[in-house]
């Protein structure tokens, strides 16, 4: 893997990736093991696990998900070097899969592993991935969505160091359902880099979640969202919290095809400074060639109410209390977002123990 | 129980309160009343521990305890509740979870065990029947969406929930219609007139007090108090105004 090129900054798209880190993650040496059982939530559903990139049968029980090989035919910098043996979910017409689980353990050095996810007509998925350990995870998943199919994709990044980068391209098809959700609450630097298109009329996509990031840690997203087709909606609901001396960003964007009328399409975009050391870098953008749209998008940064603090503190809450609690409220609306309990809880559990760590 | 001793207190370097010098004994309801702009919430607020807020000189004990030494919830936790004027609004959190962590912080401040989650609803749902509040309106984020009338309903519910020793509350009347008016002074009569606690009651009109009966009303003036008297010098405050009878 020496070969590969890594993107320049001086490219826009690039220019907040923390690539120094990538770069330390990819050449950090392999070292320990981790129990990946401990990382699975209590749900039933088929299990995988990844140990640096390679596939554990023996502590995986993968039902319909299929293990093969992928080329990634992506032009994506990062995604194009994960041609080679990854998972494959491909469900028929009106079949329905949930809970499917896949832990990524991460021991150092680099892994690459491609996914893809082909639904067919009305047929309904949901799909947690798990991001522990170590070193430079580099993942591709390429999704397909038939006519009225529905996945629920739920992402959960807490590796303790190192770097993983993710290019998400999916496409959408006629009244299908893709609703993403990304939390990135661990020490590793993280590059979220997704393109998905609505190609069929009424489909609807969703991206969105929430960054924590402190100490140095640099976590980033650049997420574009296509309408090729009417009556599209769009949802991108992000949250960046950034403490000490850390940055988070998030780049979002939705292009409205010429053509895609009655498109629906909205970004949310919030930064929480929680030291005025910390970075936080919102950039929303639209481009539209349709003319009867509705594309809404706010970005706004700031820090914790003070007088929200005061109120919950002559209440008796103890002040770094007080901040995780108002901490946890502002990234509740991009994690509240996915639809099965205990994944839920665990992200929100996520995000707590972060809190409790940082501040 | 409470013993401010001189209180000065400025905020941006701006000084508002003047030397105010006030005693409030358990089993007694104080209510402090004044024109705008003399003191009455910074008062409040000094007393709750708000950062903004300097003391400048004098002393306030709670129990014999320095009050001003101690952290806004180490505050609450000795038994002191801030009834606000303006109650914040704080989208993502429910009133259940906010005051289930407030009761239980402050249990644990004091060496006691938490409230289990059956226990704190039971609590919580009989202290919103008691002030006439909707059941649902503890699922609610914090005062998001809440009339004026609902938020300061809301505050009686959490000090009924929390039932400190000594409440201040800053002009809980402003915002109640007449009914909510005499909800909210039946739920001050049933929380703190008790002999063991004290309610400092800041307000504009005498209107709370018909339900509320005080033992003394101050007129607080340009950061002191001027004058204090019984029940009757609310009365004629309201007939003569602060004007004629502060100065």
């Amino acid at each position: 893997m020496n070969a590969l090129t890594l993107p320049s900054r001086r490219a826009e798209a690039w220019r907040w990736a923390d690539l120094d880190a990538l770069e330390a993650a990819r050449a950090a040496p392999r070292a320990g093991s981790a129990n990946a059982s401990a990382h699975f939530l209590p749900i039933e559903g088929p299990r995988l696990v990844f140990v640096d990139g390679v596939f554990d049968a023996s502590a995986s029980t993968p039902g319909v998900v299929v293990i093969e090989t992928i080329d990634a035919a992506t032009d994506h910098p990062l995604g194009n070097a994960t041609s080679g043996t990854g998972w494959s979910l491909t469900l028929a017409r009106e079949q329905a899969v949930t809970g499917i689980q896949i832990v990524h353990v991460g021991t150092g050095g680099e892994s690459h592993v491609p996914g893809r996810i082909v639904l067919a007509a009305d047929a309904v998925a949901s799909i947690v991935e798990t991001f522990v350990g170590a070193g430079w995870a580099n993942r591709l998943t390429r999704i397909e969505l038939g006519e009225g199919a529905r996945l629920m994709r739920s992402v959960r990044i807490v590796q303790a160091g190192g770097f993983v980068s993710l290019r998400e391209e999916a496409e959408i098809g006629k009244a299908a359902s893709l609703v993403s959700v990304f939390l990135g609450a661990g020490g590793m630097g993280s590059r979220i880099d997704g393109t998905l298109r609505v190609t069929g009329d009424g489909g609807y996509a969703e991206l969105g979640g929430a960054l924590l990031t402190r100490g140095e840690q640099r976590q980033e997203c650049a997420v574009t969202v296509r309408h090729e087709a009417l009556h599209g909606s769009s949802n991108q609901t992000w949250r960046a919290v950034a403490a000490d001396l850390s940055a988070a960003s998030l780049a979002a964007r939705v292009d409205v095809a010429r053509g895609a009328q009655k498109t629906d399409g909205v970004q949310s975009l919030r930064g929480l400074l929680l030291d005025r050391t910390a970075t936080v870098n919102l950039k929303p953008e639209l481009e539209i060639f349709a003319d009867d749209v509705k594309c809404a998008h706010g970005a706004t940064v700031g820090e914790l109410d003070k007088r929200a603090m005061f109120y919950l503190q002559s209440r008796g809450i103890p002040e770094a209390r007080a901040k995780a609690l108002m901490t946890r409220a502002f990234v509740a609306d991009a994690i509240d977002r996915i639809g099965e309990d205990a994944v839920r809880e665990a992200f929100a559990a996520d995000a707590e123990a972060w809190l409790d760590a940082a501040l | 129980m409470l013993k401010i001793e001189n209180l000065h207190a400025e905020i941006d370097g701006k000084p508002i309160l003047k030397g105010l010098t006030l005693t409030v004994n358990a089993g007694e309801v104080h209510a402090i009343m004044g024109p705008n702009g003399a003191g009455k919430s910074t008062l409040g607020y000094v007393l709750g521990g708000r950062d903004a807020y300097e003391v400048t000189e004098g002393s306030v004990t709670f129990d014999g305890d320095d009050l001003l030494e101690m952290e806004p919830h180490e505050r609450a936790a000795a038994g002191l509740f801030l009834g606000f004027q303006y109650p914040v609004e704080i989208p993502g959190i429910s009133n259940v979870q906010f005051l289930r962590e407030a009761l239980n912080a402050q249990r644990k401040a004091r060496g006691e065990a938490p409230l289990s989650g059956g226990d704190f609803l039971k609590l919580a749902r009989s202290q919103a029947d008691a002030l006439g509040m909707d059941q649902e309106m503890l699922k609610r984020p914090v005062n998001v969406g809440f009339s004026g009338g609902e938020k300061k309903r809301n505050e009686m519910v959490q000090m009924g929930i929390i039932d400190p020793r000594l409440a201040i509350l800053d002009e809980t009347d402003s915002g109640l219609d007449i009914d909510a008016l005499r909800i909210v002074g039946d739920g001050i009569n049933r929380i703190l007139r008790k002999p063991d606690k004290a309610v400092i009651l800041i307000t504009h009109y005498q209107r709370l007090l018909e339900y509320v009966q005080p033992d003394f009303v101050h007129v607080l003036a340009d950061g002191r108090i001027t004058r204090t008297g019984g029940p009757d010098l609310a009365v004629e405050l309201e007939r003569e105004g602060y004007g004629a009878v502060a100065a």
